[in-house]
């Protein structure tokens, strides 16, 4: 696959432990040693395993000087596709400033090894990466209210009670509030996501009304429409 | 079949306001931005320029397992690169096509989904299922590749037959027939309980389908008679119908990426004894609705084929279901839009991009076309039935891009 899941937490007393902590999560559906590292990519292949470690350093390297505290994390990256760049091989780095609520966007030229340009504002969500679904679960599960109407029903399909979120077949989605809806207004600004969960007997409870916001680490109820 | 009759053949008020081209269906093109069909230029302007020519006989901009280059039986070709994008998932680039015997053509420069919102009946909850499609992939079988090529687990790359090409029967001799073929590439994407298969199919005559088929597993949600049908077994469960908008973005860059202007073509007067031919250019930035009869293409106004005609794509066929939602989600009130090309562009809604507008309908903002985007709204109501229970069978949605003088003849 064309992407790794490079993780920066930059929490205020990690600093100094940066380099540490740049943190390489290998995907579940990755296939990145079937490809060579070593292979020139033509322009418009999908990025390298090694063009993405490269982006990921990059685009964190400049983060590490620009914000000492607060949560950054850098979602995933993706090719960049702009035809102004031409032919250049370039990459879009998303971040998400958890402190601040902003969403980033820098862009990498591989060959110039620099940030060539950064977009950045509050209250356009990206896509929750892989790690943001699992945290989002852990939440969900700790709760005592929601959580546990998930242990039960896992109980009741699986015989047995649930040991972690990586029992559950998860997808998250981001939520945006709708006009009439109540509940989740912080999701305006907050970085919200809807947690599908799949029991092991295929089903799927409905937590349509549960909405885990990410930011404050709550579990929010929708009510009206 | 388009499932238009229910609206009148109007264009969309929006077309009217947002729309440099002439508002009503009936009233003449707008002059100058293209030949009249038909027009013949001073023979030097007949072929395209030789930096076409020169890019499309150029390497392909990918390589090995992106590349697809394929040979139908017929002589024709397509190729293209594809890559699987975090967000968009299934992506493809350079796309073109080369008709038997013929030069190749460029036809998109990039198509992917641009979203898949799915609202239910009773108001909640309302999915936008892009998402990171790319990382939900579903790895495919060889049994879920039959006669084709897996790439890199999950694009299945493959050719099929499309039934006939073409049969005529002549008096006293053996018919005039022959089979079609086209070469599909798919990919599947676990969404929940659904699991969508995203294909794009490239038939030998020049034709593009892009279509998307939901199967996998119903949601499950239980709702009142008013808001279902009921499923299972006896009464007790109503499953919540719902709809699947799913939107395409299509950079068209037909015959090299310069001259693509998009036009609609309408036929008033039916139902009378006569319709006539009316063309809307669009100059600018456009919204535009389904309409009976009614359809759109990109051409290149600088390059002709063989006869003399401007080489396009035409878009048509949606069979769309037409939704029409509420105030926040205007994007979902037009069936086709055609942008500006802006690289921070990329979904119909819920653009992941900071200091860009969030959704297609927005991406309208009167601006002077000269590198147009095109964006294609297909949607399906999908009110469940007993026949949908576990694994359900697939449902499609989609269109077709076909080609308008491309060829100067049937390209068989
Ligand atoms: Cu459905």
């Amino acid at each position: 696959m064309a992407w790794g899941r490079i993780v920066v937490a930059l929490a205020g007393a990690g600093v100094a432990a940066l380099a540490g902590s740049l943190l390489l999560l290998s995907g579940e559906q990755g296939s990145q040693a079937a490809r060579s590292p070593l292979r020139t990519p033509s322009p418009a292949d999908p990025l390298t395993d090694e063009e993405i470690d490269r982006v990921g350093e990059i685009a964190s390297a400049t983060l590490r000087a620009r914000m000492t505290n607060g949560r950054v994390e850098l979602l995933y990256i993706e090719r960049g596709d702009d035809k102004a760049a031409g032919e250049r091989r370039r990459a879009d780095a998303y971040i998400y400033d958890y402190a601040a609520n902003r969403f980033i966007v820098r862009t990498v030229d591989l060959a110039e090894g620099r940030v060539v340009a950064e977009r950045e504002g509050r209250g356009t969500q990206p896509p929750p990466s892989r790690l943001e679904e699992e945290r989002a679960a852990e939440l969900l599960l700790a709760d005592r209210v929601h959580g546990g109407r998930i242990r039960a029903a896992y109980a009741r399909t699986a015989g047995r009670p649930l040991r972690s979120a990586s029992d559950l077949g998860l997808r998250a989605l981001i939520y945006t509030p709708r006009p009439a809806s109540r509940g989740a207004e912080a999701c305006s600004d907050h970085r919200c996501v809807r947690l599908l969960v799949r029991l092991p007997d295929g089903t799927w409870p409905d937590t349509t009304r549960t909405v885990v916001d990410l930011s404050a680490k709550k579990i929010l109820t929708l009510t009206g429409r | 079949m388009r499932l238009s009759a229910l609206l009148p053949s109007l264009l969309s008020c929006a077309l009217i306001v947002t729309c440099g081209a002439s508002a009503s269906a009936s009233a003449p093109a707008r002059a100058g931005t293209v030949l009249p069909t038909g027009t013949v230029r001073p023979s030097g302007a007949l072929s395209p320029g030789g930096a076409v020519r020169e890019a499309a006989r150029r390497a392909p901009a990918c390589g090995a397992p992106y590349l697809v280059e394929r040979e139908l039986p017929n002589g024709a070709r397509w190729r293209l690169c594809w890559e699987m994008r975090v967000i968009e998932g299934l992506t493809l680039t350079g796309v073109a096509y080369t008709p038997p015997r013929g030069r190749p053509i460029p036809v998109l420069r990039s198509t992917a989904l641009a979203q898949i919102h799915v609202p239910y009946d009773s108001g909640e909850p309302r999915f936008h299922d892009i998402g990171a499609l790319g990382e939900n992939a579903v790895t495919l079988a060889s049994a879920d590749c039959p006669g084709g090529e897996r790439r890199e687990r999950f694009v299945c790359v493959t050719t099929r037959s499309r039934g006939h090409g073409y049969l005529k029967s002549l008096p006293g001799e053996p018919n005039l027939s022959a089979l079609g073929h086209e070469l599909v590439v798919y990919a599947a994407f676990q969404i929940g309980w659904y699991t969508y298969l995203v294909e794009w199919a490239f038939s030998d005559d020049g034709a593009i389908t892009p279509r998307v088929g939901a199967t996998g597993s119903l949601a499950g949600f239980a709702t009142g008679p008013e808001y279902g049908w009921s499923t299972g077994t006896g009464d007790t469960h109503v499953e919540q119908s719902h709809t699947h908008n799913i939107f395409w973005r299509l950079d068209f860059d037909v015959d090299g990426p310069k001259h693509d202007v998009v036009e609609q073509y309408d036929f008033p007067g039916s139902g009378t004894a006569r319709r006539t031919l009316s063309r809307t250019v669009f100059t600018e930035e456009a919204k535009a609705v389904n309409a009976p009869a009614r359809w759109w293409r990109v051409v290149d106004t600088e390059s002709r084929n063989a006869d003399g005609h401007p080489i396009s794509w035409e878009i048509g066929d949606s069979g769309s279901a037409q939704y029409r939602g509420p105030a926040d989600e205007a994007f979902t009130r037009a069936d086709l839009y055609v942008t500006q090309y802006r690289a921070c562009e990329r979904l119909a809604s819920n653009n992941p991009a900071p200091r860009c507008a969030g959704s297609v309908d927005r991406y309208v903002s009167g601006q002077r076309l000269t590198d147009p985007v095109v964006w294609v709204n297909v949607s399906y109501h999908h009110v469940a039935r007993d026949e949908d229970a576990d694994p359900m069978p697939t449902h499609w949605q989609g269109f077709r891009i076909t080609p308008r003088d491309a060829m100067a003849e049937n390209p068989r």
